[in-house]
C-alpha cells in the first residue's frame, strides 16, 4: 500500500498528488473526479462497477512515460474522420510542447479502455475537445513538477520538444515521472452512457496560438497506412473461437408480427440452428455460407402478418402536411427570433412565399453492419463492433439485458462508416448479437445483408418548410419566416429488443429529452442578421408509422451528417437565393450585403473569388427549360457549423430535353478557425462535398405501405466517379479566432440548396424538392 | 477439394465448391483485405484479383478459382516485386507503388471500399500505364461488373492517388 507522501497541489483546480517512489518504471497518470452532486453521485456508482475506468485510479486520459512516449484515450471512435489519429494527438504534443511522434498510442472507444464516452462526431468540441483540456492540465502538473525536481520557479520554466528547463537545468517528462507514481485529478461533468458522454470542466491555461508549432501541419493518418496494407483489424475481422455466425430472417413488414417460423432443412443444413424470441428470427451455424443459405431456407417459409400502415413515398408530403401530429411535440423557436413578422410583411414590396420538400435519407454505409457478441456463463457481455458511441451502447444492452453496465465490455473497430446512425448507441446489429449469444451460449457474429441494412436501418428524416421573404423597393430583406417541419430524428432503441420484446428506452415523444424528443429544434445558426424581422419556428412530430405499427417501429430516423441543419439550411439557402433573384440581386452579394458576421462575409468572398464567379442577377441571360442543348448555371449557399464557416458554389450543366444534371465544378472555402490538419481537412472537404452532390441528385429512400423498398445500390444509387466534378477546396486559417471548428460534416449539406439555385439560375425554373432527379426536374420544364 | 493459388501460396480448400469465394479467403485463409459490401456485385469492396483480372469476390463460386491465381490486397506488394524481379530483401519492405500512393495522398476516410479501389487501380495501371483522368472515371466507373462505389466520397483523393502510382510505376517504382 502506498500512501501520498506529499500534499495534492491545487493545479487550476486539477489536484495533484505524488505517491512514494517505485523503483522501477512510474508514469504520470492522468485520471478525472466529478464535478456537481447529483451527476457524480450517479457516476460514482456506475464507476465503482467492473470494466470501467475507475475515476479514483490514476488511469484514464493520458500517459506520460518514462521513455517520453505519451499514451492518448478517448472515447470517440474514429469513423473515417481521422480527427484521434492526427488532430488529437496534434493537441495533445502541442499543448504538452511535446514532438508529435511522441503520442504513439491511440486508445479510443472501448468502454473499458477509455475514460469519457460521447460519440464519432463533434470531435474538436468547438475548439476545446476533452483531450485539449486533459492536455492543458497535464502541462501545469508536468511544470509543477518540474520545478519541485529541478528545485526553479514554475514561471522560469520552459518546454521544448518534452523537456523542461529553466536556470540551465533541464530534465525530459520521462526522466520527471520515472520512479513515481503521480495522480491528477481532473474535473468532470457529464454522464458516462449518455450520448454526450462527459466533459472536462474548467479552465487550464491553454498554450497561445501565436505559439502553435505542431498545429497547422499535415501530419499524416497513421492507421491509413494499416487499412492499405490489410494490417488493420476491421471488427469484421473479430474471430472468437467457437463462434457461430448468425443472419437474421427480420420481419416482412415494418410493422409485421411472427406467425409461424419456417422449418430449418437439416439435411441441407445440419450444422444450423434457429432462434426464436418474441419476433426476433435467428439462423445460425458454424461456417457463414451455411448460415446465410440456411436463413434463406428458414425465411422462405417463415409466417408474418400483413400491414399496410405507411403512406407511401408518392404521399410523403401530402401526409406529413395533412396527417402528421404537429401539436403535441413543443414547438421551438430560435434564439435569434424577433421582432413583429405580419407588419413587416405588409409592408414589403415584393414577397416569396414558397414549400421545401426534403426527402428521407439513407445513411448507406458501404458495408452492412455487423457485431460479434459474446455472452459469457458468467453473466458478462462482450461486444465487439464498429460504432459512433460505444459507452451508449453499452448502456442500452444493459437496458436490454437488464444488468448493470459494468458486466458489459464494447471494444470498438474500424469498420464501414455510417455518418451519424450509431451516434446514439446502436447501428442495428449488436444486440441482435447478444440475444443470440445469449441464447445459444456461444459467440455469435451477426452479419446483416445489403437489402436488410436498407430496409431495417434508421433513416434521415425527411422534412419540409414553409418559408416567406419580405423584400423592400430596395430590394432588402425586411422580414424572414420559416416553418420547419420534421418527424423525430433521433430514435436510439436497439431493433433487435424491440423485436425481441426486450427492454428498450421510450420512442421518440413529446416528453423526451433534447435527443429523443419529438420536437423539432433549431439547427441552422442564422446569419443574416441585418434582417430586423425574424422568426424561426420548428414543428415535430411522432416518426411516420411509429404510432401505427403493432412493431412500435414504422419508419425509424436517425441523426445523418449535418443533422437537422441539412433539413433546415437548404429551404434556406434556396430561399435566400430565390429572394436574391427576386430582388434583382447578386445571390453572392446578397448574402454579404445582409451578413454582419466578418467570418460570414469573408467565407463567402473567398469563395466568390476562388470560383471566378461573375456578378450579376439569375437566371442568367440565355436561361433555356427546353431543347437538348446543355444550359449552364451557378448557385450558391452558405452555412455557420461547430465553429466553423462554410460556402460553396456549384457550376453544373442541365440538359432541358432529359432533365440531368451535371455539377461540372464545385468550389468550397471553409473558414474553421484555426485550421489543425490542412492535408487532413481537404480530404473530408471533398467527400462531404461528393456525399452532398449524390445526396441533391440521387438520393431518396423510397417506400411503400408496408417497408422501406430501397434494397441495394440499385434501388439507392449513390454517386459514381464518372459524376463527379472538379473539386476545389479553399481552407481560410484564420488563427485569431483561437478555436478550431468541426471539418466533417456541413459539406455534405451546401451542394443542394446551390445546385437547387444553379438549376434556376441556367433554367429560370425552380426546383424545391430533393432528390434532383431528371424526372423530378422534367416535370418542372412541362409546367 | 478445390486448389486454389492465393497470394502465390498453393491452397486445398474444403469449404463446399458454391461458397462464394469471398467467404473463403475472409474466413478459411483469414485474408482481411477483401470486405464483405453488399454480396451483389454492386460495390467492389470484394474484389480480388483472379488471374490478373478484376472480379468481385463476393459472387464468384469458390470452384471457379479452380487451378488458378488469385491476388488479394495482402499480394499486392508480392505481385509487384516479382513484377520488377525484386530481391527478397528488398522485396520484404516494398509496398505496392498504388499502396505506397494511397498512403502519401491520404486516400481512404472510413477505408472500407479501399480494398477494391486499389484491387481495381493495379488492374487499370497493369494495362495502362498512363491513364488519363477520363481512363480513371472509365476503370471505377463502367469497365468492370459495376461501378466501385464509396459512400465517403473519396474518387477525388482516388483520382489523385492513381495517377501518383502511375508515375511512380512508369519510373519502374522509383
Amino acid at each position: 500500500m502506498t500512501t501520498p507522501n506529499e500534499k495534492p497541489v491545487n493545479v487550476f483546480g486539477a489536484s495533484l498528488t505524488r505517491r512514494q517512489l517505485v523503483k522501477a518504471g512510474g508514469a504520470l497518470f492522468v485520471g478525472f473526479g466529478f464535478v456537481g452532486a447529483g451527476v457524480g453521485s450517479k457516476l460514482a456508482k456506475a464507476a465503482t462497477t467492473r470494466n470501467t475506468l475507475d475515476p479514483t485510479l490514476p488511469s484514464s486520459w493520458i500517459e506520460i512515460h518514462p521513455d517520453n512516449t505519451i499514451l492518448i484515450r478517448t472515447g470517440k471512435s474514429d469513423f473515417g474522420q481521422g480527427t484521434t489519429f492526427t488532430a488529437y494527438r496534434q493537441i495533445v504534443a502541442e499543448e504538452l510542447s511535446a514532438p508529435f511522434e511522441a503520442v504513439t498510442t491511440v486508445v479510443m472507444g472501448d468502454t473499458d479502455r477509455t475514460p469519457d464516452g460521447s460519440g464519432a462526431f463533434d470531435f474538436l468540441g468547438r475548439g476545446t475537445p476533452n483531450i485539449r483540456k486533459a492536455a492543458a492540465y497535464t502541462y501545469q502538473a508536468l511544470l509543477d513538477l518540474a520545478s519541485q525536481r529541478l528545485g526553479v520557479p514554475k514561471g522560469e520554466l520552459s518546454v521544448k520538444d518534452g523537456v523542461v528547463s529553466g536556470r540551465g537545468k533541464r530534465m525530459s517528462y520521462g526522466e520527471l515521472v520515472k520512479g513515481q507514481q503521480l495522480k491528477l485529478t481532473i474535473p468532470v461533468t457529464g454522464s458516462l452512457t449518455s450520448p454526450m458522454g462527459l466533459t472536462v470542466t474548467g479552465n487550464p491555461p491553454m498554450k497561445p496560438v501565436s505559439e502553435y508549432t505542431i498545429i497547422g501541419k499535415s501530419y499524416k493518418n497513421t492507421v491509413i497506412a494499416s487499412k492499405v496494407t490489410a494490417r488493420e483489424q476491421w471488427a469484421t475481422d473479430v474471430r472468437l473461437p467457437g463462434m457461430l455466425h448468425a443472419r437474421m430472417v427480420h420481419p416482412k413488414t415494418l410493422g409485421s408480427t411472427l406467425v409461424s417460423v419456417g422449418a430449418l432443412d437439416k439435411t441441407r443444413f445440419p450444422n444450423a440452428q434457429v432462434v426464436v424470441k418474441g419476433n426476433l428470427v435467428g439462423v445460425l451455424a458454424p461456417t457463414e455460407w451455411e448460415a446465410i443459405r440456411a436463413a434463406q431456407q428458414v425465411s422462405a417459409g417463415t409466417k408474418w402478418t400483413d400491414w399496410r400502415g405507411l403512406p407511401g413515398d408518392a404521399s410523403l408530403f401530402r401526409h406529413l402536411r395533412e396527417n402528421a401530429d404537429w401539436k403535441t411535440a413543443p414547438l421551438m423557436k430560435s434564439d435569434k427570433t424577433r421582432g413583429e413578422i405580419e407588419p413587416a410583411m405588409a409592408r414589403a414590396a415584393k414577397k416569396l412565399s414558397a414549400t421545401y420538400e426534403f426527402s428521407f435519407l439513407k445513411h448507406a454505409p458501404i458495408g452492412p453492419t455487423m457485431a460479434l457478441a459474446d455472452a459469457q456463463a458468467d453473466g458478462t457481455v462482450h461486444v465487439y463492433t464498429h460504432n459512433q458511441n460505444p459507452q451508449a451502447l453499452r448502456g442500452e444492452l444493459a437496458q436490454m439485458l437488464g444488468i448493470g453496465i459494468g458486466q458489459i465490455i464494447v471494444r470498438s473497430f474500424p469498420g464501414p462508416g455510417h455518418y451519424g446512425r450509431s451516434n446514439g448507441g446502436n447501428a442495428g446489429a449488436e444486440d441482435e448479437a447478444v440475444i443470440l449469444s445469449k441464447a445459444v451460449g456461444k459467440p455469435v457474429r451477426v452479419q446483416w445483408m445489403r437489402d436488410e441494412d436498407f430496409q431495417w436501418s434508421t433513416q434521415s428524416p425527411a422534412a419540409l418548410a414553409d418559408v416567406q421573404i419580405g423584400l423592400d423597393a430596395s430590394g432588402k430583406m425586411l422580414a424572414y419566416q420559416v416553418d420547419h417541419y420534421m418527424p423525430a430524428m433521433q430514435d436510439d432503441r436497439p431493433v433487435g429488443a424491440i423485436l425481441a420484446g426486450l427492454p428498450t428506452m421510450d420512442p421518440p415523444n413529446e416528453k423526451g429529452d433534447f435527443i429523443s424528443s419529438t420536437a423539432n429544434s433549431l439547427q441552422d445558426p442564422w446569419i443574416y442578421d441585418g434582417v430586423s424581422v425574424l422568426a424561426e419556428r420548428g414543428h415535430g412530430t411522432y416518426q411516420i408509422g411509429q404510432k401505427e405499427s403493432p412493431l412500435t417501429i414504422g419508419i425509424r430516423d436517425h441523426s445523418m451528417r449535418t443533422p437537422g441543419q441539412f433539413q433546415q439550411n437548404y429551404p434556406r439557402e434556396l430561399a435566400i437565393s430565390e429572394a436574391a433573384a427576386l430582388a434583382g440581386a447578386d445571390a453572392i452579394q446578397f448574402r454579404i450585403d445582409h451578413a454582419t458576421e466578418d467570418r460570414a462575409i469573408g467565407v463567402l468572398k473567398a469563395v466568390r473569388d476562388a470560383s471566378g464567379w461573375q456578378t450579376r442577377t439569375s437566371p442568367v441571360r440565355n436561361a433555356a427549360s427546353a431543347g437538348d442543348p446543355a444550359v449552364r448555371g451557378r448557385g450558391v449557399s452558405v452555412m455557420f457549423r461547430s465553429g466553423s464557416y462554410w460556402a460553396c458554389v456549384c457550376e453544373i450543366a442541365v440538359t432541358p430535353a432529359t432533365g440531368a444534371i451535371r455539377v461540372e465544378k464545385y468550389t468550397i472555402a471553409v473558414d474553421p478557425g484555426i485550421v489543425v490538419n490542412p492535408m487532413q481537412l481537404k480530404r473530408q472537404v471533398e467527400g462531404g462535398a461528393v456525399m452532398g452532390i449524390s445526396h441533391a441528385l440521387l438520393e431518396e429512400a423510397k417506400f411503400d405501405q408496408s417497408s422501406i423498398t430501397a434494397r441495394d445500390w440499385l434501388s439507392y444509387p449513390i454517386l459514381k466517379m464518372a459524376d463527379i466534378p472538379e473539386i476545389q477546396v479553399v481552407l481560410l486559417n484564420r488563427p485569431e479566432v483561437g478555436a478550431y471548428g468541426g471539418g466533417s460534416e456541413a459539406a455534405n449539406a451546401l451542394a443542394a440548396p446551390a445546385i437547387a439555385a444553379a438549376l434556376h439560375d441556367a433554367t429560370g425554373k425552380i426546383a424545391r424538392r430533393l432528390p434532383l432527379k431528371p424526372e423530378y426536374v422534367r416535370t418542372l420544364f412541362k409546367a | 477439394m478445390v486448389t486454389v493459388v492465393v497470394n502465390g501460396v498453393r491452397r486445398e480448400i474444403p469449404s463446399p465448391a458454391d461458397t462464394p469465394l469471398l467467404y473463403v479467403l475472409r474466413n478459411d485463409l483469414e485474408l482481411s483485405g477483401p470486405q464483405f459490401g453488399c454480396g451483389l456485385a454492386q460495390c467492389g469492396a470484394c474484389s480480388v484479383l483472379l488471374d490478373g483480372k478484376e472480379i468481385r469476390s463476393c459472387i464468384t463460386p469458390l470452384s471457379s478459382a479452380s487451378g488458378k491465381e488469385v491476388t488479394t490486397l495482402e499480394g499486392l506488394p508480392a505481385r509487384w516485386a516479382q513484377q520488377r524481379g525484386l530481391s527478397k530483401a528488398d522485396a520484404e519492405k516494398t509496398l505496392h507503388p498504388v499502396q505506397q500512393a494511397w498512403i502519401e495522398e491520404q486516400t481512404p476516410l472510413c477505408g472500407f471500399c479501399q480494398n477494391g479501389m486499389m484491387i481495381k487501380a493495379t488492374e487499370l495501371l497493369e494495362h495502362v500505364a498512363t491513364p488519363t483522368v477520363a481512363q480513371i472515371k472509365e476503370a471505377f466507373t463502367t469497365s468492370g461488373p459495376s461501378p466501385h462505389l464509396c459512400r465517403c466520397g473519396s474518387y477525388t483523393a482516388i483520382m489523385d492517388a492513381v495517377q501518383r502510382a502511375a508515375t511512380v510505376m512508369a519510373k519502374g517504382g522509383k
